[in-house]
């Protein structure tokens, strides 16, 4: 209401003979509090919100929530779903030790197309010259964590 | 003069294509497939053909196998130039479905193997 108001009056501005136009109606709860100096906390508290507490005011959310920071665990559970998921590698027991050529009998081949399931799954591109030094589930494992700066 | 012959042909180190040893060849190939195989969906929505992405798959390991022996670096390289070429080919559309499907054989009748088919085929 107030926009349409600022904009028609710009508009006559524009279309007679003066150049001014009527200043803004609109204002934020911010400005007004800057000019008045007052704290916002106070504002806040008078709303009454009950989960003021929870509520970081000078911090910015999103909808999608705080940000999730992923666990050492989590990624081996996902790249050993990854690695069973893998067509040759179903019905083969399979630990975080385990060597992907040796152990499991797999060729470079199949070596790159587990590399490229990471990728897929973790949502990043693993270098040719990285994926060739990951030939364990272990190391895969280490890399996405170095990647994701976990220090656990 | 003999002497001279004798060094050059000693002298002969064969020129690299593009790489050096056998680990910058081995990241070459690895490229290449993982184009390919990064391809195999697209592919199949482009080109309207008959397959599913395992068939794709299977056929491009097929492909790699084939060539699994070599080990002259130059001729590794000229593989691996001649299947980006094949890929760019494809990607731009300048190959169409039926050379796609041509991998495949797809007008080939299979030879028979068991002993009726070949009484049938009049076949010793």
């Amino acid at each position: 209401m107030a926009a349409v108001n600022f904009v028609r009056s710009a508009f006559n501005g524009l279309l007679r003979k003066s150049t001014t136009y009527n200043s803004a109606t609109i204002c934020r709860l911010s400005t007004v509090a800057l000019q008045q100096k007052i704290p916002i906390k106070s504002i806040a508290s008078a709303y009454n919100f009950e989960h003021t507490s929870n509520v970081v005011l000078n911090q910015r959310q999103y909808a999608t929530g705080p940000v999730h920071k992923i666990t050492e665990s989590e990624i081996q559970d996902r790249v050993l779903k990854v690695c069973k998921a893998y067509d040759k590698l179903v019905s083969v027991q399979l630990s975080l030790d385990s060597h992907f050529m040796t152990d499991l009998g797999l060729d470079s081949l199949d070596h790159v197309e587990i590399i490229m399931a990471m990728e897929d799954e973790f949502g990043f591109e693993i270098p040719d010259g990285d994926a060739e030094r990951l030939v364990r589930p272990r190391d895969i494992v280490q890399y996405i964590a170095d990647k994701e700066d976990i220090y656990d | 003069m003999a002497g001279r012959e004798a060094v050059k042909a000693g002298c002969k180190i064969a020129r690299p294509v593009l790489s050096v040893d056998h680990c910058q060849a081995h990241r070459r190939v690895m490229g290449l497939y993982r184009a390919y195989f990064r391809y195999i969906p697209y592919l199949l929505k482009h080109m309207d053909i008959p397959k599913n992405p395992r068939d794709c798959k299977m056929k491009l390991r097929e492909y790699f196998y084939q060539n699994a022996y070599v080990t002259d670096l130059r001729v590794i390289d000229i593989l691996v130039i001649k299947g980006f070429m094949n890929l760019k080919e494809i990607t731009h559309q300048w190959q169409q479905k039926g050379h796609v499907m041509a991998h495949w054989h797809p007008t080939r009748e299979p030879k028979p193997c068991d002993f009726i088919g070949k009484f049938l085929a009049n076949e010793d």
